[in-house]
């Protein structure tokens, strides 16, 4: 804190700590430009890394070569001479432009204009690829396996033209709508103004007021938080697929990204992973551990409740922020407000991979529920909620951040965008069937895990400007941001025969 | 690759086989192409809109009503009266729609069908096909809008029936198209990127289009979000009075969003002198947008239409202003379902380009080619552009404009209403079916 005293034609006292220091107008020019040139504004650098196990073709394209030949027969000699017309394709985008044009022709390179099928019907056919709409699983669609994997490649935001291409709204996250202000808004900077929007997020306990005595002085220690730059971390892979490998990937894109993963306590020591980034997950069972980690550790958290034993961890190490992973079973909203109650700065509440508590309830719904709990209990802001399960689409952290969560614990889209493959339920988060590229180099894979969190945090910014806010931290809870189908429908439709609850 | 104009040979020769191919898809000589369509817009949607595009005629054996969104227009439809009750097909059934109900000096204009063409930027879409919608426009004594990429001289042949957009960027906004046209529309907000500005990318922005623009060659043209001149009501009739000052005839439409408070806007946008009041919901879009955007921000037109129309109807105004909806208006039932809705009629967008033989690929922003839409519709690559002739594209349209109207007379007689104006608001005319989930 520098604080500026004096007239500024003849300097300026410039206090800093403790001293004060006599500075000419020049000299603190300089001082300023030279700390302006050390801001940063945060900003995560995406490089195009290409795929190494693409994802099967969308279309299969199909030329009946005698249907063709004919063509082309028939062209030549019409147009004999004239070789712009005999040479032009159908294609602007090359898949009839190999050595041997439509005889082989190349499906990966297909987008599905169809113009090929409208300008030639009788000897052409495109079909969307059955292996393509194969991939995931009933919640993890291969519409969001394709979109992780452009943004992992890319690094930007998928753009499409023609409209919207989906059902009308749907279950779960699809049944959500985030609001935007029309004329006021707060940045009034639009587009050119997104670089402005904060990401950032304080993990830890906030007190609910501050206490001073008779002095003046505050009678209490501020608050321990650890800030990260954008509202996820990445969670721990499942057990299924985890490698040394992979943990590097993710160890080192938290790092570059300035945010934090999560990875089990045995694989922090086992794999010499203890850093700043690294958030040891300890076993109920291991809580005596809990002080042995070192290198810059910040956070850790507990894999399960018991009061004695978090205890024992806060007395074991006081200087770390120890969390509590729980789950969405039965009696969670009791334990939960436990958990807050024993002091509990984060709380990681954990739901399967298809957002599914074991009480059943999808995340959308529990993550609302247990923020309301936290804000009647008029404790909110003494924790920090961080959730996992679910989140597999760009919208859907947004979303989660306004039904109450800090910060999400990212999984699958981790996976998908290191090209993982995945067969079967995806339910389940520690036999997940899915397998990661043998084949992924560790540069790879932080580029691509780079390259998925800027497409994200790009894409929660379109959120934030639309809504005309400065930073997320402002959208946590903030129900009003959201819109629901359900009673968007209710009110719309009500009075109309045969909506539920509607008209006769 | 250098890309040139295509010789007169090589045009005739893609164009021929491109309209016959549509001709043949329209009348089913072929099976459905199966990579076709999605779930708002079907294969058969797709179809059908060809096949009145070509013949002026609804299709006797595909699905030209609904499409299989499971939601919103989908899943309404109409309680048709007993077939013995059905008034004859007849042109006396009326489907004009008045633009200016504030009763004030300005033009009294209406047009004879209850849709108008949507916003459309040259650079977004070619200069045919901006000029075939405009030309079939005038045939129809209905309207089409610019869009924010300026003004093209050539639109002036058709200036009674093109819309002057105003938005954000101010991109070829002079005061000569102002004064050349009946209606300007302020665009605050649209319904694919809702509070997210425009985006014209740098492949799109050729020569013609950055000088219409006001800018160079080949640079990516933003428009920002919202108006930096506007922060109340009072702001947008200080909008409204710069318009008048200019042009003292021209109706004004203000084109918003549908975020949750989107009926005070509509009021609010009515208080400060609006006489059209033009809600995009977020499912709909020509252009390039972020696909969150149209998925995630602001509300799909269906849900927001009956709440703005009440609550006209609570501030005593709501036969004051016109009221139009957009964003996903597909078909003939989908324009007489939003009027059930509320509205007084649409602005339609990808139905018109669907109709001049879009197939709703998505790769207008310019795709892996980067030169835009391979039909020439969505783009200004000089070859490209010449695949898509305002003549023909004037005739589809005209025809699909036919068929559209029968449609609605053919829902207006099982009705019993001898006007679309009596259909705005019955929402008591709709029934609510189950979805296929």
């Amino acid at each position: 804190m520098q604080v500026l005293q004096g007239e500024a034609t003849e300097g300026a006292n410039v206090s800093e700590g403790n001293g004060s220091t006599r500075l000419t107008i020049a000299e603190f020019a300089a001082r300023s430009a030279s700390r302006a040139d050390e801001y940063h504004r945060y900003n995560i650098e995406t490089v195009e890394t290409k795929d190494i196990q693409p994802l099967p073709n969308r279309f299969i394209v199909k030329v009946a070569k005698v249907g063709l030949a004919k063509f082309l027969l028939k062209e030549t000699l019409q147009y004999w001479g004239k070789w712009d017309v005999i040479m032009s394709r159908p294609c602007t985008y090359g898949v009839f432009s190999g050595p041997v044009g439509g005889f082989n022709p190349r499906p990966k390179l297909c987008v599905g204009c169809l113009r090929c099928t409208v300008q030639h019907p009788d000897f052409t056919t495109i079909t969307p690829n059955p292996a393509r709409a194969a991939l995931g699983d009933d919640y993890v669609t291969h519409l969001h396996i394709s979109a992780i994997d452009e943004e992992a490649r890319k690094g930007s935001i998928p753009v499409r033209g023609q409209g919207y291409r989906g059902k009308f709204g749907g279950p779960g996250w699809e049944g959500m709508f985030t609001d935007m202000s029309e004329i006021v808004r707060p940045s009034r900077d639009g587009i050119h103004g997104r670089e402005l929007i904060g990401t950032s997020v304080d993990l830890g306990s906030k007190p609910m007021s501050l206490e001073f005595d008779d002095s003046g002085v505050l009678t209490e220690e501020g608050p321990q938080m650890v800030t990260i730059q954008v509202p996820f971390i990445f969670d721990a892979p499942p057990a299924s697929v985890a490698t040394p490998k992979l943990h590097r990937i993710y160890t080192k894109t938290a790092a570059d990204i300035d945010t934090l993963v999560a990875l089990p306590a045995d694989v922090v020591r086992s794999e010499g992973l203890a850093s700043r980034e690294v958030v040891p997950i300890i076993p109920l069972t291991s809580v005596a551990t809990v002080a042995g980690f070192g290198n810059g550790t910040r956070i850790i958290e507990l894999d399960g409740w018991d009061a004695s034993l978090y205890l024992e961890a806060t007395t074991t190490a006081p200087h770390l922020l120890i969390g509590v992973r729980m789950s969405f079973a039965d009696g969670w909203q009791q334990q939960l407000l436990e958990v807050q109650a024993a002091g509990v700065p984060i709380i990681h509440l954990v739901a399967d991979h298809h957002g599914l508590g074991k009480d059943g309830g999808f995340v959308m719904d529990t993550l609302r529920e247990a923020h309301m709990l936290l804000v009647e209990a008029g404790v909110r802001d003494t924790v920090t909620l961080l959730g996992s399960g679910g989140v597999i689409a760009a919208d859907h952290l947004p979303k989660a951040i306004i039904c109450g969560l800090d910060a999400v614990a990212l999984d699958l889209p981790l996976l998908f965008a290191l090209q993982a493959r995945a067969r079967g339920d995806l339910s389940d988060r520690e036999d997940t069937p899915i397998r990661v590229p043998r084949r992924l180099s560790e540069q790879w894979g932080t580029n691509r895990l780079t390259n998925l969190s800027a497409s994200w945090r790009d894409q929660l910014l379109e959120i934030l400007g639309a809504m005309g806010i400065r930073e997320v931290r402002r959208l946590r809870g903030e129900m009003g941001r959201g819109m629901w189908q359900t009673d968007l429908e209710a009110e719309a439709f009500a009075g109309i025969e045969g909506f539920p609850g509607g008209g006769a | 690759m250098t890309v040139t104009k295509p010789s007169e040979t090589l045009e005739h020769k893609v164009t021929n086989l491109l309209h016959d191919g549509f001709n043949a898809r329209a009348f089913g000589e072929y099976r459905l192409p199966e990579a076709l369509g999605d779930s708002r817009w079907t294969d058969e949607l797709i179809v059908s809109t060809w096949h009145m595009a070509e013949t002026g005629k609804v299709p006797p054996d595909l699905n030209y009503k609904t499409g299989k969104s499971n939601g919103g227009f989908d899943r309404l439809e109409f309680k048709f009266l007993d077939e013995a009750e059905w008034l004859e097909h007849s042109d006396a059934l009326d489907t004009t729609m008045d633009l200016n109900r504030r009763g004030d000096e300005r033009d009294k204009l209406s047009c004879d069908l209850p849709f108008y063409g949507g916003g459309m930027s040259y650079g977004s879409v070619s200069l045919n096909v901006m000029m075939a919608r405009a030309q079939n426009s005038a045939k129809w004594n209905t309207y089409m809008s610019t869009g924010e990429g300026g003004y093209p001289e050539q639109l002036l042949e058709y200036k009674d029936h093109v819309i002057t957009q105003v938005a954000t960027g101010y991109f070829g906004v002079e005061e000569k198209y102002i004064q050349s046209t009946p209606i300007v529309e302020f665009k605050y907000a649209q319904g694919a990127k809702p509070g997210l500005g425009g985006h014209l990318l740098a492949a799109k922005a050729g020569e013609e289009v950055a000088k219409l623009r006001g800018s160079v060659a080949h640079v990516s043209l933003f428009s920002p979000f919202p108006f930096h001149s506007t922060y109340s009501v009072e702001d947008h009739s200080k909008h409204i009075d710069w318009i008048q000052t200019v042009n003292p005839d021209a109706l004004i439409s203000v084109k918003v969003s549908t975020p949750h408070d989107v009926d005070m806007v509509a009021v609010g946008s009515y208080y400060a002198g609006a006489h059209i009041i033009h809600l995009d919901g977020s499912y709909g879009g020509t252009g390039a947008a972020p696909e969150l955007a149209k998925k995630v921000i602001a509300t799909p037109i269906e849900l927001a239409l009956p709440k703005v129309h009440d609550f006209l109807i609570k501030e005593g105004v709501r036969d004051k202003v016109t009221l139009i909806a957009s964003g996903g208006v597909r078909t003939a039932d989908d324009v007489a379902k939003a009027i059930a809705l509320g509205a007084d009629g649409c602005v339609l967008g990808t139905t018109d380009l669907v109709g001049i033989g879009c197939t709703r690929c998505a790769n207008c922003e310019g795709g892996p080619s980067g030169r835009g839409c391979p039909f020439g519709i969505t783009t200004t690559d000089v070859e490209l552009q010449e695949y898509m002739q305002q003549d023909w594209g004037a005739q589809r349209l005209d025809n699909l404009y036919t068929a559209l109207q029968w449609r609605l007379r053919e829902i207006l007689r099982k009705l019993g209403l001898s006007s679309t104006k009596e259909l705005v608001g019955r929402r008591d005319l709709l029934r609510y079916i189950g979805g296929d989930s």
